[in-house]
């Protein structure tokens, strides 16, 4: 309720101000946005979608909505073309961290604030960029560590429960992130639950299915398991059916549609919800904020709620 | 005779009328559709298309003789791809760490001289096997794609260095520096295509090799050595493209060679060889460019772009042979 209205209340002032700005500049405001890759997943796809429909929904708001197709070369050639247009903010979801920060650059030379969305650009870049808008992982992984300890509350074990903990691929900020997060908070909720093992599963279902294989022969009693996604859940959630292993609370992240069915079939107990519908959004608004001269923090989080059993009633099956 | 001129500059001015076509679309439905208060055919946007052009620009050079030859390289993009990788890589081996700035012209020769030895390599096996370009080409372009994923995994492999960025960005006479890079091959290329022995020879063997073998033309190694000339182009267009951006992703360059072929087939060159100019691939390259960045401007779903090259170069084929049958028809009279 809370949020609520802190929400409807930031809302209301984002208008005014975008109002504000639409009144200095005579007219609405132009944002672009360049994509990464448009139709390779649903995920990305529907984003697509959801964030034509809110700048329609906006009237003062026009925006040019280009797609990269994977192209590092046009990805940056649009950029160029964005700042030829002179257009008033540009958003971009990078095909590479890295490969787009000279092309930032010249976005920030020319006066034209930036706003990097979904997954950030490289440290390197920052000074060139006013706000990223995504999802925290940290804040997933620590989210995770609730969701578990919970459960294991529930279960009157949370003083003697052992986790084994499957991580994302070596190197990657989101596996890193959410590593950390979850790492971190675990003991503070449940100081008593011990993390037995921690291997990378490197996103994939059949190599987390394997390392879960491993974990069973290896530890006696596993009462839950952590992976840094769906995906790798799922897998380790096979690995535990075909040993015949029964109890085990399985928690991910990024709730995928193979965890959504796992979770109703009542086999998988959580995962953190990060819908494409509300990345797509936050990055619009944010846009709109720095345009509105709002204080808009440098990193920009969208909620990502937790999704357990007992609630995925409230939230639609994931598309991806 | 009078017919027979008609009929070529017809042919050989078809794609600067496309082009023309395009310039006076885009800037009508521009005025109506675009959100940009600029005109589409601001200077400022005409540079930045020619710098555009560039990364397959610099490429179809190379694809241009290459086919007049009567060949095709599948492998460019993949070329391309391990190009860039040795060029960032190789500014950070220990090996140059005492060098400083001057490890730029270092990595740029690398990355040259790796490319030519690809292209040389795709070459001299299509010389020494007999077999057929299309085939020995489609094998390298996925062997180098290969290399490229061997190297660093599905990781992108970057070095950012700010001074080779910003030569990169630098302007000369308001040409960007890729936009010079473009120029500069596309005048040599037309200089060796029309001028020397080895391009004439070129037109000879791809129209009828069999009489290019009897006038005493060394058919194979000519083909090596336009084979080298490319992969030295595609590791150019990556040397080029590449300073200005620090980082590769292992899947760069793929479907390069499609929007490479495409341009050089849109400015008239024959897939059978014997009949093409460099010339006529500028003005497919442009075409190309002219297009993605026209639809990009009016807010046309960025995807329409495949689409509609696709129809236009079934057109132009069909414009082509269609003003080929009636030039055979006017000699029997």
């Amino acid at each position: 309720m809370k949020i609520r209205t802190i929400l409807a209340v930031t809302t209301a002032a984002a208008t005014l101000a975008g109002a504000a700005y639409a009144e200095s500049h005579g007219g609405t405001m132009k944002i672009g946005i360049t994509q990464n890759n448009v139709g390779v997943d649903s995920y990305q796809t529907t984003y697509e979608k959801a964030f034509i429909e809110a700048a329609e929904a906006n009237d003062m708001v026009e925006t040019v909505v280009l797609d990269a197709g994977g192209d590092v070369a046009r990805q940056i050639a649009q950029m160029e073309d964005l700042i030829q247009q002179e257009v008033d903010a540009i958003i971009i979801w990078p095909t590479n961290g890295e490969a787009v920060i000279p092309a930032v650059r010249k976005a920030h030379q020319a006066g034209i604030p930036v706003i990097v969305t979904n997954s950030n650009i490289a440290e390197q870049g920052f000074d060139f960029v006013k706000s990223f808008s995504g999802p925290d992982n940290i804040t997933q992984g620590a989210r995770s560590a609730e969701i578990m300890c919970d459960k294991f509350k529930d279960m009157g074990i949370e003083d003697e429960a052992q986790v084994v903990h499957i991580t994302g691929q070596p190197g990657y900020t989101t596996a890193i992130e959410r590593a950390k997060g979850f790492e971190d908070r675990l003991p503070e909720v449940c100081p008593n639950v011990t993390v037995v093992d921690t291997q990378p599963g490197d996103w994939n279902r059949e190599k987390s299915q394997q390392v879960m294989e491993a974990f069973l022969v290896k530890y006696d009693d596993i009462d839950g398991v952590y992976a840094g996604d769906d995906n790798m859940g799922v897998g380790a959630l096979n690995a535990a059916k075909a040993a015949g292993r029964e109890g085990i609370i399985f928690v991910g992240a990024t709730n995928f549609a193979v965890g959504y069915e796992a979770m109703a079939a009542g086999d998988y107990w959580g995962s953190i919800y990060q819908s494409p519908v509300d990345d797509a959004k936050a990055a619009l608004q944010t846009a709109i904020d720095v345009l509105g001269g709002e204080d808009v923090p440098f990193l920009n989080y969208f909620d990502t709620p937790k999704i357990t059993q007992d609630n995925m009633d409230e939230f639609t099956k994931p598309v991806f | 005779m009078k017919q027979g001129t008609l009929s070529k500059a017809l042919k050989g001015g078809a794609i600067w009328g496309f082009i023309v076509l395009e310039l006076v679309f885009f800037s009508i439905a521009g005025e109506y559709l675009s959100l940009s208060d600029k005109a589409f055919m601001d200077w400022e946007n005409m540079l930045l298309l020619f710098k555009q052009s560039a990364p397959i620009g610099i490429i179809a050079m190379g694809m241009t003789i290459v086919m007049v030859n009567g060949n095709i390289d599948l492998s460019v993009g993949a070329t391309f791809a391990i190009a860039a990788i040795i060029l960032l890589d190789s500014m950070t081996w220990p090996i140059f760490a005492g060098l400083g700035d001057w490890v730029i012209p270092l990595a740029w020769l690398l990355a040259l001289l790796v490319g030519t030895a690809l292209g040389a390599l795709n070459g001299f096996i299509v010389w020494k096997t007999g077999v057929d370009a299309f085939i020995v080409t489609l094998g390298s372009m996925l062997g180098y794609r290969g290399i490229v994923f061997m190297f660093n995994g599905e990781n992108p492999t970057s070095h950012l260095n700010w001074t080779l960025v910003d030569f990169a960005e630098a302007e000369f006479l308001g040409f960007a520096t890729a936009t010079w890079f473009l120029l500069g091959v596309t005048l040599i290329m037309w200089f060796v295509m029309a001028r020397t022995v080895h391009g004439r020879n070129a037109y000879a063997i791809g129209d009828n090799r069999e009489a290019a073998v009897n006038a005493g033309i060394r058919v194979g190694p000519h083909m090596m050595i336009n084979f080298a000339i490319i992969g030295f182009l595609a590791a150019l267009s990556a040397v080029v493209f590449y300073s200005e951006s620090g980082s590769v992703n292992p899947n760069d360059g793929q479907l390069y060679e499609l929007w490479v072929i495409t341009a050089v087939v849109l400015g008239g060159t024959k897939i059978t060889g014997g009949a093409g100019n460099v010339i006529g691939t500028f003005g497919g390259v442009i075409a190309i460019q002219l297009l993605r960045k026209g639809l990009g401007h009016i807010g046309a779903d960025t995807s329409t772009v495949n689409l509609v090259i696709g129809l236009i170069l079934i057109a132009v084929l069909f414009l082509d042979k269609q003003l080929n049958v009636k030039g055979k028809e006017e000699l029997r009279v």
